[in-house]
């Protein structure tokens, strides 16, 4: 198998406002050396809580965003030694979901040029050949070409999110960046998304990363994973593996504090395992692992030296 | 006689396309100690439900148009404004879904839950912020004195959901409504509030009504569930029998649209079950059952709506269950 993506030593570093003017700047690491790699046709999971970094890492893979320092190949080649032209280029090939359905589609925009602007852009084909690429989309995404011709607003939530799914297809690319694209939608809804976009990986051997706070929906649809916090990935596993073998302590936590059906008031359940507290500041994070604060296990060389990712896994007791 | 009581409630709404009924006849019941759970997709009525037994209806454009709602014994609908301010409160709370925009942010999280205690308790100001700093106490926030002179925006989203729940109970509600109260929370914070509620409901006995679009969250919290689809009840019963042996097509599929997170089989999990379609614009709601169109086991007998009935434990609205067709 080929890999698709793959970023080296990724770091994305915010500058912050200085406390006053001969303060020294303090900078945000929302995003710490971190290495993965996504295999052509295969589903990379990114998952983790807010403010962990998982949509700085992926907008910064695919260099959306600021300061990133590493290296970034797609294909084979560095995204971040393109120039700029070349880059607008290479963009149709990365394309991207979005988590709110309502604020990422253009409110006075009709949803056929939403979809089509893409190819605008781009310049690919003439006008004709892009209308019937726009129809084609619909059709794809499980849209009436009826609707070709109406506003956002006139949409459901679930909808909306197929013109986005439909905007991002539009100049067939490899790889998708799915930013939380199902965390917006009721359940109901939830599960025709994350179906529709199973049968396009299917049909149009595409690529996704990922991103999502829900481990159910995780499992449903990667088939790798990278579990974050604090801005560094603390696990990296098949899917298989991680659900039924965590080996982090946060893995660990974050499966048993996930809500579960099995899980029943009436029967006095309790969860297996608590986690107490908020993540620390991404500003002047603790010198150990990010995790001892809250970690069950910790020890006292967890606040003192980070843990390496070693065999997949970033954590001092897991590794030993 | 249970503690809450909404009996056939009835309310619609003022909109362009002249007056849409957002409840239609909606029945449940509360007792105290116990936490009914409501759910349903956005736009089916949980939270204007909510909103009609805490008197909080915008009119105009809303107006409920018949029915009761009991409080004690104490009709709701119809009471003047500075008796229903008077139970708002101190006999009945409201937790919001989104902590950040319902707390104020030019006051201190102490400052707030004081105002609460001052309004239905006769004390003085200094007392007040006193029990306010218990009760974040309570709600298990951390070195809840310096916490407590913290604004809104100094504090996570959990904790804005802790002083909110703080608030909510600093006058022991005997029923305590939480609209979504998790959806803007992460995971592990989430589990956190949950714990919370419970441990509530079990120091207070506190009647709480958890209203969710997520079966995960009723499996951990609810005694009794009230499914809800475009403004009516269809399904009601005792949790497990909801979770283990749903009636209604709409309750089954809800249940199995959610991803498993259980060990399950190794390998690519098969496509999730769907329900088609989306819930219908309450306008263009016909005489028919409002889920023929989503729903896979219509008949001809769908054509006329459906009446919750059946099993008194466990009553559903469905011509197909009821005919055992299902």
């Amino acid at each position: 198998m080929s890999v698709i993506l793959e970023a080296k030593d990724l770091t994305v570093r915010f500058p912050m406002p200085r406390k006053s003017l001969f303060a020294e700047r303090q900078h945000l690491e929302a995003v710490r050396s971190i290495s993965f790699q996504l295999e052509k046709g295969r589903t990379l999971g990114i998952v983790g809580e807010s403010g962990s970094g998982k949509t700085t890492a992926a907008m910064a893979s695919i260099r959306l965003t600021g300061p990133a320092t590493g290296a970034v190949e797609f294909e084979g080649e560095d995204l971040f030694t393109l120039d700029d032209e070349a880059m607008r280029k290479r963009r149709a090939d990365i394309q991207l979901i979005f988590q709110d359905p309502y604020s990422s589609l253009n409110p006075r925009d009709r949803v056929s040029h939403i979809v089509q602007e893409p190819l605008d852009l781009l310049e690919i084909g003439d006008e004709a050949s892009r209308k019937a690429r726009v129809e084609e989309l619909f059709k794809l995404v499980g849209l009436r070409p009826d609707q070709l011709n109406l506003f956002p607003h006139q949409f459901s939530g679930g909808q909306r999110q197929r013109i986005s799914i439909a905007r991002a297809l539009a100049t067939n690319p490899k790889l998708i960046v799915c930013d939380e694209p199902v965390s917006a939608l009721d359940v109901a809804i939830q599960a025709q998304i994350l179906n529709l976009l199973a049968k396009l990986q299917e049909e149009l051997g595409l690529s996704y990363l990922f991103i999502s706070h829900d481990l159910g929906v995780i499992r449903q649809v990667c088939d790798d994973i990278a579990v974050m916090y604090l801005g560094r990935i603390v696990e990296q596993a098949s899917r298989d593996e991680l659900f039924t073998n965590p080996r982090h302590p946060y893995t660990q936590a974050l499966l048993a504090a996930a809500p579960s059906l099995a899980r029943r008031k009436s029967s006095g359940a309790k969860r297996p395992q608590q986690l107490k507290g908020d993540p620390p500041s991404p500003i002047n994070p603790p010198p150990g692992c990010a995790f001892a604060e809250r970690c069950p296990l910790a020890e006292a060389v967890c606040k003192q030296m980070p843990p390496p990712l070693e065999n997949g896994v970033a954590c001092h007791v897991a590794n030993r | 006689m249970a503690l809450l009581e909404i009996n056939d409630l009835k309310v619609e709404f003022g909109t362009r396309y002249g007056p849409v009924t957002a409840l239609d006849g909606v029945s449940l019941e509360v007792e105290a100690g116990e936490t009914l759970g409501v759910v349903g997709e956005s736009g089916c009525g949980k939270s204007i439900t909510a909103l009609s037994v805490m008197g909080l209806i915008p009119s105009p454009p809303g107006k409920i148009a018949g029915g009761s709602i009991k409080l004690g014994g104490e009709e709701l609908i119809g009471l003047p404004d500075k008796r229903l301010r008077q139970l708002r409160g101190s006999d009945m709370a409201m937790i919001f879904q989104e902590p950040m925009t319902s707390l104020n942010p030019v006051f201190t999280a102490g400052d707030q839950i004081a105002e609460a205690i001052m309004l239905h308790q006769d004390v003085g100001k200094a007392e007040a912020f006193n029990r306010a700093v218990e009760l974040l106490d309570r709600v298990g926030i951390p070195e809840a004195r310096r916490r407590a002179s913290d604004y809104p925006h100094q504090l996570s989203g959990g904790m804005r959901q802790r002083v909110m729940i703080a608030m909510a109970v600093s006058c022991q509600p005997k029923v305590l409504i939480a609209d979504e109260p998790t959806t803007a929370l992460d995971v592990t914070v989430q589990a956190q509030i949950f714990d919370l509620l419970n441990d509530i409901q079990r120091d207070f006995g506190t009647a709480i009504i958890m209203i969710t679009h997520d079966m995960g969250a009723i499996a951990e919290m609810a005694d009794r569930v009230a499914v809800m689809y475009a403004g009516k009840v269809i399904e009601q019963g005792v949790a497990d029998d909801i979770l283990d042996n749903p009636k209604h097509p709409y309750a089954q599929g809800l249940i199995a649209c959610i991803p498993a997170l259980g060990k399950g089989d190794a390998g690519r999990p098969p496509p999730l079950a769907e329900i088609p379609g989306v819930v219908p614009p309450l306008h263009l709601l016909g005489e028919g059952c409002a889920f023929a169109d989503r729903c896979a086991h219509k008949y001809d007998a769908c054509a006329k709506a459906p009446v919750l009935g059946g099993d008194t434990a466990h009553p559903v609205a469905c011509h197909a269950s009821a005919e055992a067709r299902i």
